[in-house]
């Protein structure tokens, strides 16, 4: 198999989680550090190994992008709205409570989605219904009312 | 014995209550919906109906989540018979046969098939969980402090291998996790350590949000991401839901073949149904008097599938419950609820807490009557489920994983974590990375370091401590196996659906060739 650039970010990745940790680590009491050392220890072991493993595969088959197989079929646009979609939910909701941003949220990527409009409505009050019974009244969960309506009552 | 026999009695009476079986018929209608939709997977199910046992006992919580797994693991061969997808990789045998059946008009014959062998395969498997559970369990009570560490790396390793294709990934997964279990207070001291500047994070990281987080969110992220598609309609059938006699007879000794197959496929940490329900198709291939109707349509080919992936989900409890080994991901997610409930994995279950694990034990036994039920009853409603849309489900599940978060503290900034661990594992699926790992490591990382740091006080700061009893070298050697075990288990998978993928076509073209003459 041969040996794919885009994981060279995995084992970037790791390497910055490693220094990360242990530039936090060597701030703790010596006791607090042995097990977060030993996990630090471990993880860049294995990263090394797998960097050999790369450079391996690369003399032996080669090296390719993984660009196109890690994000075949993938949709850009889509996902970033879905994406950025659901972060704006959870802002949302911190201002304007669980029921508004939902409704706000749902109805913004379904549209965006192209469902048809009956549809969209029935997931909508289907997916409130569920969380208002469930949460709701059964768990008894008081969910997000929001600091704007918190502020306008 | 006759305090087991006691124990299992009022373990029935118990799980008898109204509201268990209540839950018991909600959890197996939620998972068999789960799983007859391809995109959702019975992990996933699992990590997101989570919150919701939150407040109810234990028994009942745990309950519900097995209900959930049960009924997802045969709802994912309504769409594998219907229109020829598999809901979840443990139906993909159970396509070859049940899809032939309904193109020759026989849907409802495979949909029972299906649904029956399920039902013994479910059944049979709780035999070894009741008998084995309570013995493996006594094992644990020779463990110490380096015995629990060398354990929890034990079940990191198992782990690791499962799902993904490079097993020293499925490592990096795992220690990842360990790293991730040290942000939060010191276990033993109190001490601050990694807590970015976040009284929030004192306690670590919540599980239930990692959990959700990198098996439901980073579902939503891999669905957003594909080009929407309509799901092909799935076949209307109109011929009777059932098996005459004699087919019953037929299928009988597949299933008690398929159920000893998966019952030990589930035993074995790092094996799953996906592999199980090959090996139960192939098997029951191997043994048929009627091999000529492979790859027609036979109905022994469904029953072998389909009970041999029911009857992991007892076996796969054993390691769950005894040592904190769970073999694959559904089961990771499983004992993550029953730690989140208080409870921790070994020999306290069937002692101190013998009544509430005999009643779960009880109830798994008795959701197995009700999949068989609404299994049977509901088949035409769920068909038309399968066809649920990623442009609805999309938004849905991302509204139901907050609201999820949400409900374990009331506190906003779970859903931040949620979201974060969505993001994570959303990359580490791309990138061949193993979520399953994580998310044990951060149940089995405090257990680790409490085993690693008692162990080494209690020497003086001596490792050899780590290595001073048979049962450290019996678990290191284990450890060993566990990396090499998904080499082992890699080619057992793709030998079974090679095996049953060729003899399939084989079969269709000796069928071609008939319907041409």
């Amino acid at each position: 198999m041969k040996m794919r650039k885009t994981d060279l970010g995995v084992v970037a990745f790791m390497y910055l989680v490693c220094a990360y940790f242990y530039s936090q680590t060597i701030t703790f009491k010596a006791d607090s550090q042995t097990y977060p050392k030993f996990t630090i220890i471990l993880l860049f072991a294995l990263t090394t190994l797998y960097l050999l493993q790369m450079v391996v595969a690369a003399k032996k088959h080669g090296v390719e992008s993984g660009v196109k197989e890690v994000f075949k079929d993938f949709q850009p646009a889509q996902f970033f709205v879905c994406l950025l979609g659901a972060i704006l939910y959870v802002v949302l909701m911190h201002f304007f409570g669980f029921y508004i941003s939902t409704v706000i949220f749902m109805a913004a990527v379904l549209l965006y989605l192209r469902v048809p409009a009956l549809y969209t409505v029935i997931a909508i009050v289907a997916i409130v219904a569920l969380v208002y019974f469930a949460f709701g009244k059964f768990l008894g969960v008081r969910l997000p009312v929001g600091t704007v309506i918190k502020a306008l009552r | 014995m006759l305090e087991t026999l006691g124990l299992m009695g009022a373990g029935f009476i118990n799980a008898l209550t109204p509201i268990n079986l209540l839950m018991m018929a909600g959890g197996v209608a939620m998972g068999i919906i789960i799983g007859c939709m391809p995109g959702l997977s019975a992990a996933m199910g699992v990590a997101l109906m989570l919150p919701l046992t939150f407040t109810m006992k234990a028994e009942t919580g745990l309950i519900v989540l097995g209900a959930i797994y049960c009924g997802a693991i045969f709802g994912g061969s309504i769409s594998a018979i219907l229109i020829h997808t598999p809901g979840t990789p443990a139906s993909a045998a159970t396509a070859i046969e049940g899809y032939q059946m309904t193109l020759r008009g026989k849907a409802g014959k495979a949909l029972f098939t299906a649904c029956y062998a399920s039902f013994w395969g479910g059944l049979l498997s709780c035999i070894s969980l009741y008998f084995f559970a309570p013995l493996l369990a006594q094992l644990t009570l020779k463990f110490r402090s380096a015995e629990y560490f060398w354990l929890s790396i034990f079940g990191l390793t198992i782990i690791a291998g499962v799902s993904g294709k490079s097993i020293v990934k499925g490592l990096i997964s795992g220690a990842f996790g360990l790293l991730l279990s040290t942000i939060g207070l010191d276990p033993v001291t109190g001490a601050k350590r990694v807590m970015f500047g976040q009284a929030y994070f004192a306690e670590g990281i919540n599980t239930t949000c990692a959990l959700i987080g990198l098996f439901s969110m980073s579902q939503v992220f891999i669905l957003a991401e594909k080009k929407i598609t309509a799901r092909a309609q799935a076949t209307k059938f109109t011929d009777k839901m059932s098996l005459t006699r004699d087919e019953r007879k037929l299928i009988r000794p597949t299933i008690v073949r398929s159920w000893l197959i998966g019952n030990i496929i589930g035993i074995l940490p790092g094996a799953g149904a996906a592999i199980a329900c090959f090996l139960g198709y192939n098997t029951s291939k191997q043994f048929s008097k009627h091999k000529e109707m492979f790859g027609k349509g036979s109905i022994e080919g469904v029953a072998g599938s389909e009970a041999a992936n029911n009857a992991v989900t007892g076996g796969s409890l054993i390691p769950t419950l005894t040592l904190g080994i769970p073999g694959e991901s559904v089961t990771a997610v499983l004992m993550g609820g029953l730690v989140i409930q208080g409870l921790a994995p070994g020999p306290e279950l069937f002692g101190k807490y013998a009544p509430m694990t005999y009643t779960f034990f009880a109830g798994f036994v008795l959701v197995q009557f009700f999949m068989l039920g609404i299994g049977l009853l509901g088949c035409r409603g769920f068909a038309q489920i399968s066809r649920l849309s990623d442009a609805i489900l999309i938004p849905c599940v991302t509204v139901l994983c907050c609201v999820g978060s949400y409900a374990i503290h009331k506190n906003i900034l779970d859903i931040v974590v949620m979201m974060t661990f969505g993001v994570i594992g959303y990359l580490m699926r791309k990138f061949d990375l193993n979520t399953a790992a994580v998310v044990l490591a951060l149940i089995l990382g405090p257990i680790g370091e409490k085993g690693l740091r008692n162990a080494l006080k209690s020497s003086g700061g001596n490792p050899a401590i780590l290595f001073s009893s048979v049962v450290c070298w019996v678990l290191i050697g284990l450890c060993i196996v566990g990396i090499l075990s998904p080499i082992f288990m890699a080619k057992l998978e793709a030998k079974a659906e090679k095996e049953a993928v060729a003899g399939t076509e084989e079969d269709v073209e000796k069928l071609t060739e008939e319907d041409s003459v």
